[in-house]
């Protein structure tokens, strides 16, 4: 390294620093002249920052992080499925309340259970595998958090919250035995559930199909119709309260009510802090009165979820998040993913609806539509190529006209009208007949395509005030007749119900 | 006295403006770090800590409700992070840690009094809120930038290796370790000096 390669140019040095480039000719000869010449090192550093950055850089970024905050609350409250980056407190948290093992194998004892294994850990605290020993079943059981445990009103709130949600008994709801509040730790024993959560089969597998976009949808929304019917409001529907049970992948609501019981009793978990509270409604976030369509609302943004790989909302602050949620619009979920089929992205553009009342009216009512739309996704072979196709000849179908409008007008200034039959064959395009569960679709299609007809249609009339650069105002008007009359011949062949601007005359 | 769901929630309603929503995010990003720390190197356990922490976010996020904006009082941002610092301060000197959830007049006299700008908890805290910032502009930099240059610049900057040894291990050439720390230095002062530009030292 006794030769220096290259020169010195502290221009080049301050171009080097401020672009991100890593392969260019320029970069790599910068490289190389630095690896040799020790004065343009130092100078590039303090074009960066001077010394005394430097050394707060690596005072501060190295300084002891045993007094480091890792905040916890992001974690789900339900089965997060890992342990969390305090799991040796949670360990200690858990064996204070354990009575001890039977099996030398197992945790501990709870009651009547054998506690096995720590499932996860959150806000409202943790999770245990256990194994009922009177009724020989596995079970999972929750313990209210020990910060919660001894404040009144978490308790109360626990319990009858939980009470609450062990009358539910369906399907797609986790099922709870049992709420324990008279000992020292009050817990919930549940219903066990492998598998892994919705939350965390997505940030594995990344979006859902749109089969089971729907399915798993479908399945959420009659867990919750059976809540609702019950009066009783989630409050905290999202991913990680999701679980998909291992081989059949049923979709079971977990967590019902619990996130009152929470908030109301704790500083923890209020979104001053921390766990980004992206799945909540508007009506949440500005702290009016919520009811269950505030849960649909939460279902809309896990169905974007599922679909997209990402909540509806997002930014880097809490509140910043929360802002979103109430103040701005989301991005069409059939924009971020092209295989969505324009009508699921339209249930998931009604279920996200600011205003409670323009939301479907029901969980039961989202419930049927995301079943009606999946039995005519699996019988038309999975959805996304019949909907892609239908929306692709949506599309096709506007270009054309689009086309043959352009064609038509330019035809008529110019006053050949004799081209505009070469036209009339692409009518034939038009689908001859469609399967009744289509109906719909098509239909929908064919009002679009009406309005946008008319606005063609629209064009063209406005042209029958005379223009300037015609010689003959006569001939004007009688292609512009003709055209007109063509373009109503057009559209009586493919939507016979609308009247064309033409013939109201 | 309001829940804490309450007093996010009027945050919501107070803060329309993007700059102010953001302004609170990151107040929240770098005080709720820096009061944990501040009150375990005092010796309170975790959960305390943590609950301290909360006391305090909460008990700013009350008084952001009387906030007006008026252009002779400045802007949202330099506000907060003085009434934040004024509370802090003068909560760590005069009440060493006990519950603020209590009186709501001493809190506001703890937001509203100047603190002692030559005490020792002034220097600590000013220490303090100087690395937390760092280490916010840090995390914000590791995303923008490619893992081996940032690692480049994190092995050779902050564990001090040498840059062989740096190169070595990343398989990069000893000039682009040069590089990269570099971009990674300048990038992190940009946005440490924005953050302080921005008023936040009241």
């Amino acid at each position: 390294m006794d030769k220096v390669v290259g020169k010195c140019d502290d221009v080049q040095l301050e171009r080097l620093l401020h672009s991100d480039d890593e392969e260019s000719d320029e970069v790599r000869a910068a490289a190389k002249h630095l690896e040799s010449c020790e004065a343009c090192r130092s100078r590039l550093a303090s074009f960066a920052a001077d010394a005394s950055w430097w050394n707060d850089a690596r005072e501060s970024l190295s300084s002891s992080d045993a007094f480091a905050w890792k905040p916890d609350l992001t974690r789900s409250a339900a089965f997060a499925g890992r342990e969390g980056s305090r799991g040796d407190s949670i360990q200690s948290d858990v064996r204070r309340i354990l009575g001890a093992p039977n099996h030398p194998e197992n945790l501990g004892r709870l009651g009547r259970y054998d506690i096995e294994r720590i499932i996860g850990s959150g806000g409202m605290g943790i999770v245990l595998k256990a194994h009922d020993s009177e009724l020989n079943r596995p079970i999972a059981i929750k313990v209210l958090a020990a910060h919660l445990a001894h404040v009144g009103a978490a308790r109360d709130r626990f319990s009858r919250e939980a009470r609450a949600a062990a009358a539910v008994v369906h399907e797609h709801v986790v099922a709870i035995y049992n709420v324990e509040t008279d000992g020292h730790t009050p817990f919930l024993v549940m219903q066990y559930v492998p598998g892994r959560s919705l939350q965390a089969r997505v940030d594995e597998d990344g979006p859902l199909t749109v089969e089971e976009v729907l399915r798993i949808g479908m399945q959420a929304a009659a867990g919750l119709a059976a809540a609702h019917a019950q009066g009783l409001v989630h409050r905290d529907v999202k991913p990680s309260n999701i679980l998909l049970e291992e081989t059949v992948e049923r979709a079971v609501l977990t967590d019902f009510g619990l996130a009152r019981a929470i908030n109301d009793a704790s500083l923890t978990q209020t979104g001053v802090l921390a766990g980004t509270p992206f799945y909540m409604s508007p009506e949440q976030a500005t702290g009016e009165a919520i009811d269950h369509r505030s849960d649909l609302f939460s279902l809309g943004s896990v169905l974007y979820f599922m679909a997209t790989g990402h909540p509806p909302f997002r930014a880097e602050g809490a509140l910043a998040v929360l802002h979103r949620i109430c103040r701005e619009p989301h991005r069409p979920v059939w924009q971020l993913n092209q295989s969505v089929p324009d009508e699921v992205s339209e249930v998931i553009d009604t279920l996200l609806e600011k205003k409670p009342g323009r939301r479907y009216a029901s969980a039961e009512e989202v419930r049927e539509r995301l079943a009606s739309l999946l039995s005519r996704a699996q019988q038309f072979g999975f959805g996304r190529r019949r909907f892609a196709r239908i929306r692709g000849k949506r599309l096709r179908r506007r270009v054309l006209w689009s086309a043959v409008a352009g064609l038509l007008v330019a035809a008529a200034v110019v006053g050949v009208v004799a081209t505009w039959p070469a036209s009339r064959p692409q009518a034939t395009e038009q689908p001859p007949a469609h399967p009744a569960a289509d109906g719909a679709e098509i239909a929908r299609s064919e009002r679009e395509f009406a309005g946008e007809w008319k606005e063609s249609a629209h064009a063209i009339g406005q042209m029958e005030r005379p223009t300037s650069f015609l010689s003959s105002g006569d001939s004007w008007n009688r292609d512009l007749e003709s055209l007109k009359q063509s373009l109503a011949n057009l559209e009586a062949l493919v939507n016979p119900a609308a009247k064309p601007e033409g013939e109201r005359k | 006295m309001a829940s804490p769901t309450e007093t996010r929630l009027s945050l919501i309603g107070r803060l329309s403006d993007r700059d102010d929503v953001e302004a609170w995010d990151e107040f929240v990003a770098i005080y709720v770090p820096l009061l944990y720390r501040l009150a375990r190197q005092k010796g309170l356990q975790h959960s305390d800590a943590e609950e301290l922490a909360q006391e305090v976010l909460v008990a700013v996020s009350r008084a952001v409700d009387r906030w007006e904006p008026d252009p002779a009082r400045g802007r949202f941002r330099d506000w907060l992070f003085r009434i934040a610092r004024n509370l802090i301060i003068n909560f760590m000197t005069r009440r060493k840690y006990q519950s603020i959830s209590g009186g709501q007049t001493d809190v506001l006299r703890m937001i509203e009094d100047r603190c002692d700008e030559s005490s020792d908890e002034l220097a600590a805290f000013n220490l303090e809120q100087r690395r937390e910032v760092f280490r916010w502009a840090s995390a914000k930099v590791k995303d923008t930038v490619a893992a081996a240059t940032w690692q480049a610049f994190w092995q050779s900057s902050v564990e001090t290796k040498p840059i062989a040894e740096v190169a070595r291990e990343l398989g990069m050439s000893i000039g682009s370790v040069y590089v990269a720390r570099s971009r990674v230095m300048s990038k992190l002062r940009g946005e440490v000096s924005r953050f302080e530009a921005d008023g936040s030292r009241g």
